[in-house]
């Protein structure tokens, strides 16, 4: 068989995909949250629970991470260092917001010093919801992100109801 | 020396500058004096060795009254006495600083100034600890009259550290924000002479989210589940400062077993934060086997937390007048067991860290922290504790049911890094014994009362051991249905002091592990570090940091 550059555009992109589910790398970063979905999130990685078995690892530098997990309401000293943080993420990237406050503000809704919730400063992919979320919620979150990116479609965000907020 | 004679002694001290003389609570004096003569009390205090500065309250007493107050808490084992200081509302009220005298005032003279407009005369670092660079000059949260539209974004030159002569011509390598300190992302300045550290300062504020000011705005009710969310890490000692001061304004007699079960609680919570410190502190130094077993092993504490709570996380298990759950026979029985297993792996890490050859070449001798000097650093909790210390709010001013199930006091002559760490794991040991005796023992009775919508007027100071160390709450009430000032001084704040000048001298290639050695609660993420050097600048991460410090200790 003769490879034809379409041929292998379509092997190169399949293994891209694949190794981008199979080994997704992610960064994290806390705008303002108390805490609780930040060492939620850190018990995933430890033997409980071992989100690496996904192949997910937890990276420092943002230039390489796929997956940005974000917690907390946006504070206005955090927020332009989430942008970038997110800027310096090479595409395709993906957004992931952790925890009720960082959806909605939460608890924090109203408070002087935070500009908004997370997907009102990035385009947010996931939302997990909870305050904080148990570990199984986010690994439950990643991995449906990652069924998403097997099909090579970014996840239709559906944004959890909310309430009326005071 | 008991708490009257305490309180009489302070008085005396303070005789030659008080305007006026209170006793609001049994606990507390109230002394009135002049800005003009403050620092003199500070100095007279100081000299007399009548405690520690615990905290500074801000309070407006609004346009009416024209007046703003500082109050300087000192704190003795149990008694308090505060310095209460008025200043005009209008003009430039304005204050000397004291931070010479006791350096962690530095931090809360900040504070001051940014949130209620008082200015510091001569401190040593005017510039925003928690208030974003682009805040609008002139916008004090703290005040009364403080709208939300006011504070809208400006354009502003974020003013110039001055030079205190230790930054001067040398490098400064910044490290943060993005190094979720998981309670305090913050922002370090190391200014240093190859690998020396000759200089150190901090920016806080990327989590100030402004609770202080919400809880005006929230009723009594509400306010526990915001002031639980302060820290994720330490919720419950939230909690329980926050309600036994509001149970105190509103005069409710806390039934016994629910203080008896708010205390089981902060031990499984003390227990939940030390081994993640553990795992956390251990991961710097490199040793990950340990961050993962230590990690493992937390989760036995935190399913306990689960079964006895319904949270992980933030458990609620603290009212307003009690707690929420019972503790049955069932759960007694879980909590049993989980201790005999976690005594038995504690015993095990106090072993390792205090055998592992490897591991006490990163911990022995480092960042050794005298007694004279805790005192002087105004460090608490197991930091203090560490530098033979003895500063625990549950054995000085025991509160709650730690009079009933008292725990005892654990210090270390040696004041280095292992020293931290074999203080905080012979903590959970006591802490396995005092849950065990409660357990056993847990008084008869009805878990809560009935709290008021609105609590009578007064203020209070409610002062609770976190697992980090002493957390202050001063609450004032005018008989609302919310506070009308709700001031907090969370433990990290002071032990950053001890942290920032320890550092000073030592190598770069340490500072992972002395900051981790305070628990300021790292995550075991990256930040960023960028090294400096006139104009040719080069990145580092902060797990290049840390590469670099385990590095430099394998090739030794
Ligand atoms: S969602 Fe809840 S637990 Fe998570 S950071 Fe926000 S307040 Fe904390």
């Amino acid at each position: 068989m003769i490879a034809t550059p379409n041929l292998i555009n379509k092997v190169v992109s399949g293994i891209t995909t694949w190794a981008r589910v199979n080994s997704p790398w992610i960064i994290h970063f806390n705008s303002g949250s108390c805490n609780g979905c930040d060492i939620e999130i850190l018990a995933t990685l430890t033997p409980y629970y071992d989100i690496e078995r996904f192949g997910i690892k937890l990276k420092g530098s943002p230039r390489h991470a796929d997956v940005l997990i974000c917690t907390g309401p946006v504070t206005r000293q955090a927020r332009s260092r989430l942008l970038r943080i997110y800027e310096q993420m090479p595409e395709p990237k993906f957004v992931v917001a952790v925890g009720s406050c960082g959806i909605s503000g939460g608890t924090f809704a109203g408070c002087y010093n935070i500009v908004g919730h997370i997907d009102e400063v990035l385009p947010v992919d996931a939302y997990i919801p909870g305050c904080p979320p148990r570990p199984e919620a986010i690994i439950d979150g990643v991995v449906k992100l990652l069924t998403h990116l097997k099909n090579g479609t970014r996840p239709e965000p559906i944004k959890p109801q909310l309430g009326e907020q005071a | 020396m008991n708490t009257e004679a305490r309180l009489q002694r302070a008085k005396e001290i303070l005789a030659p500058f008080a305007k006026e003389t209170l006793t609001p609570e049994a606990n507390r004096v109230d002394v009135v004096i002049d800005a003009a003569d403050l620092t003199k009390a500070t100095a007279a205090m100081k000299s007399a060795n009548w405690g520690y500065l615990s905290a500074i309250t801000g309070m407006d007493l609004g346009p009416d009254a024209g007046q703003l107050e500082a109050l300087y808490h000192f704190c003795d084992a149990a008694a308090v006495t505060s310095l209460r200081v008025r200043l005009p509302r209008e003009g430039q009220p304005e204050i000397d600083s004291v931070a010479d005298q006791v350096p962690v005032a530095s931090f809360y003279e900040r504070e001051l100034s940014e949130m209620l407009g008082v200015i510091v005369v001569g401190t040593p670092d005017p510039t925003h600890l928690f208030l974003p660079d682009d805040w609008p000059e002139g916008v004090f949260p703290n005040r009364r009259d403080f709208k939300i539209e006011d504070a809208a974004p400006v354009e502003r030159d974020i003013p110039k550290v001055p030079d205190q002569g230790r930054m001067g011509n040398k490098f400064i390598v910044p490290i943060g924000p993005q190094h979720p300190a998981l309670k305090e992302p913050g922002h370090f300045e190391f200014a240093v002479d190859g690998e020396i550290i000759t200089g150190a300062r901090m920016r806080l504020g990327y989590v100030h989210r402004g609770i202080e000011k919400a809880t005006e705005q929230r009723n009594w009710i509400q306010n526990l589940y915001l002031l639980e969310r302060i820290c994720g890490i330490c919720s419950h000692t939230h909690t329980s400062a926050y309600a036994q001061g509001a149970e105190k304004l509103a005069q409710v007699e806390v039934p016994m077993r629910a203080l008896a079960i708010r205390e089981l609680v902060a031990g499984l919570e003390r227990i939940h934060s030390h081994l993640l410190w553990l795992g956390v502190a251990a991961h710097e130094a490199g040793f990950d086997t340990l961050f993962m077993y230590s990690w493992r092993d937390r989760e036995t504490v935190m399913s306990l937390l689960e079964e006895l709570t319904g949270n992980r996380v933030n458990y609620s298990i603290s009212i307003l007048g009690g707690v929420k759950q019972d503790v049955g026979l069932e759960q007694s029985k879980s909590v049993r067991k989980a201790m005999d297993y976690l005594e038995e792996r504690i015993r095990y890490y106090l072993d390792v860290v205090t055998s592992d050859a490897m591991f006490l070449q990163r911990t022995r001798g480092i960042g050794t922290m005298s007694r004279d000097e805790a005192i002087l650093y105004g460090a608490l909790g197991p930091t203090a504790r560490a530098s033979g210390l003895e500063r625990d709010v549950r054995v000085d001013a025991p509160y709650g049911a730690y009079s009933k199930y008292p725990v005892s006091l654990i210090t270390d002559e040696r004041g280095d890094l292992e020293a931290k760490f074999v203080v905080r794991l012979k903590e959970l040991l006591v802490s396995c014994f005092t849950i065990r005796t409660i357990v056993d023992n847990l008084p008869a009775g009805e878990l809560a009362v009935r709290f008021p919508r609105k609590v009578p007027a007064g203020e209070t100071v409610s002062r609770v051991e976190a697992p980090r160390g002493e957390a202050f709450y001063f609450i004032k009430s005018e008989g609302g249905e919310s506070p009308t000032r709700l001031k907090i001084r969370t433990p990290s704040l002071c032990n950053w002091t001890s942290v920032l000048n320890k550092a000073v001298g030592h190598q770069l290639a340490d500072v992972p592990m002395m900051i981790a050695g305070m628990d300021p609660c790292f995550s075991c993420n990256d930040r960023m570090v960028t090294v400096r050097r006139k104009d040719d600048s080069q990145t580092m991460t902060w797990a290049q940091l840390r590469a670099y410090g385990i590095e430099k200790y394998k090739s030794r």
